[in-house]
């Protein structure tokens, strides 16, 4: 309870009356606010079902909602239905996409990719990481952590132009080659898997980078001392201790940025060619072109989703047994 | 052996640190170059493209637009995440892992088949495309990000002050107005920030939802394809300065109050 300058004073006047001119006290007080919540708090069954009624509603109305409706929609001939027309039940689409290699090998190969960028990063920012996380103090951590953070805050479009810029006929590394004399027309960098492959590992970076940073974070220097004293070399220690006790975070981070790049449409878009379309274009495609194609855009988006909880969930499977497996 | 392994990796730190900062410092000079053509070298140097983006009513009210959409959106995921962070924070019930299960869904489907989902889902709703759609589309990707931070923050609350309130008579409504509220404000802030930024960079879901009119990352998207040119550069670098000022005022002010609360 507070007492407010003015009940201070005139000294007497405490208590339950200050407490009830403030807003709580007397919305505390107020009649039918009284009244609701002797009605909500009447049991703590009672309570916790209205606690609970509005969370339980919105993830499955919104988030669960949405990915059974493309399933459902998936099994259907046509969507949205004409009227007069009756929609029933098919696995067409989803054979539809067997058929014909124009839809699985764009899908096959966006999980290559997806896979090998992932592998990228990871190579990528486990030094990067391990430099923040063991070579550098406390107070500069953060620092140097936020200076790599600025970048990322900045959005997949901009980005992605960024990266058009630099990569181009007449960006800056061939303008950085040139001028050096390394090369006599500039080499074509961009529409191919590796201006793409540029794109994405930077537009995912952070997704690896801070789960790696943080396992590396919590790991005790002394085991590292200790398997040195026991005269472990420094690619023994790594191999041995370090790399076993980060794998929690190389798992979660090579998921995320996994399910975020088989996810990606714009980048694709923008930084591939036509060797290299991915399936978010294929998928997209069915909800662009004029006739009605619905049904196998949302089968299509299924598989992928199907593919890649399955790879992801296998993955992490694998990472678990690798962890026990050394541990033991 | 160690000193060398020091160098190595403090270069390659700061290579990465060059990886992602060059390519963003080329696109602002290329902001600057007085010609239509994108490319190296820069001969002469303009302002126009600049003074041009402030002068384009298209352009502004893009920015407008993708403002308000960021706003409505991160109101609905505050709301909404922080309520089923507090559901969710130390409480055992029989389906909870089921629910935080679903809570953080939206965050692991990939970028292109949550568009998909939510346009199929919106038809069946009815929501036509337009700003609702994607208020609403942001709104619940942004849930899961929000009940995460807000989590993380309550589980260090000190039950204490909850009891302690409660034995003074303060009922359920009001111990958690009064004593969890305000501690959650540097996360909730921390997390509207965030939501923020998500729904004002979004690309995939603004293009799958979106109706005739484009918000800022499906402008730029849309003048890409028609060709690059730098004017791209000078709203880029405006939406950049725009991000990155917000993120950075915001890490700075949630350790802030982080340290605060924890003094």
């Amino acid at each position: 309870m507070t007492y407010d300058a003015s009940t201070r004073r005139d000294g007497q006047t405490i208590g339950r009356k200050t407490a009830d001119r403030t807003f709580w006290g007397r919305l505390s007080s107020w009649g039918p606010y009284h009244a609701l919540m002797r009605l909500v708090t009447a049991s703590p069954r009672r309570q916790f079902l209205i606690l609970a009624a509005l969370p339980v509603l919105w993830v499955l109305t919104q988030h669960l909602g949405p990915m059974l409706q493309m399933l459902r929609v998936s099994l259907t001939d046509a969507y949205p239905v004409a009227p007069g027309v009756e929609q029933s039940f098919t696995f067409d689409n989803y054979m539809r996409f067997f058929g014909d290699s124009i839809f699985w090998m764009p899908f096959f190969r966006t999980l290559t990719f997806a896979a090998v960028f992932t592998f990228c990063t990871l190579i990528i920012t486990y030094p990067v990481a391990y430099f923040l996380a063991r070579h550098v103090s406390r107070r500069n951590q953060m620092l140097m952590l936020l200076l790599l953070l600025i970048p990322f805050w900045v959005g997949e479009i901009v980005r992605t132009y960024a990266i058009m810029i630099l990569l181009g006929n007449t960006g800056a590394v061939n303008l950085v080659l040139r001028f050096f004399g390394l090369i006599d027309r500039p080499i074509p960098f961009m529409y191919t898997s590796f201006s793409m492959g540029v794109g994405i590992v930077y537009l995912t970076a952070l997704y690896m980078l801070l789960p790696l940073y943080s396992a590396l974070e919590k790991l005790p220097k002394s085991l590292n001392e200790a398997a040195a004293d026991l005269g472990a070399g420094a690619w023994t220690r790594f191999r041995r201790v370090t790399l076993p006790m980060t794998i929690e975070g190389i798992s979660s981070g090579c998921t995320l940025v996994f399910l975020i790049s088989t996810g990606f449409y714009a980048t694709p878009v923008l930084l591939g060619g036509p060797s290299t379309t991915v399936f978010a274009e294929t998928i997209a495609g069915f909800f662009h072109v004029a006739g009605d194609q619905w049904p196998t855009g949302a089968a299509f988006a299924t598989i992928m989703f199907l593919a890649a909880l399955i790879i992801t969930g296998a993955f992490q499977k694998l990472m678990n047994m690798l962890r026990k497996g050394d541990t033991k | 052996m160690n000193r060398g392994n020091r160098i190595f990796l403090s270069c390659f730190y700061w290579a990465f640190v060059l990886y992602v900062f060059v390519p963003l410092l080329l696109m602002v000079l290329m902001g600057f170059k007085d010609s239509n053509f994108i490319g190296f070298p820069i001969r002469s140097w303009t302002l126009d493209w600049y003074t041009g983006v402030f002068n384009d009513a298209e352009v502004l009210s893009t920015f407008g637009y993708s403002i308000a959409i960021a706003v409505l959106s991160t109101l609905v995921s505050v709301f909404v995440g922080t309520w089923i962070a507090v559901l969710l924070q130390g409480r055992s019930f029989l389906g909870r892992t089921a629910i935080f299960g679903l809570t953080v869904l939206p965050a692991l489907v990939p970028g292109i088949i949550s568009a998909i989902a939510f346009r199929i889902y919106a038809r069946w709703l009815g929501i036509e495309p337009g700003m609702g759609a994607i208020v609403w589309a942001h709104a619940v990707h942004n849930v899961p990000f929000v009940a995460l931070v807000v989590m993380a923050r309550l589980s260090t609350l000190p039950k204490s002050q909850i009891e302690a309130a409660r034995d003074l008579g303060a009922d359920p409504f009001i111990a958690f107005s009064r004593i969890t509220l305000p501690y959650l404000v540097p996360a909730i802030l921390g997390a509207s920030i965030f939501c923020l930024l998500l729904s004002f960079d979004d690309f995939v879901r603004s293009f799958f939802l979106g109706g005739y009119e484009p918000t800022l990352p499906v402008l730029i998207f849309a003048k890409l394809r028609s060709g690059m040119s730098p004017e791209i550069n000078a709203i880029a670098t405006v939406a950049l300065i725009l991000t990155a000022v917000i993120g950075i005022w915001a890490e700075r002010f949630t350790r802030r109050a982080n340290k605060e609360s924890d003094a």
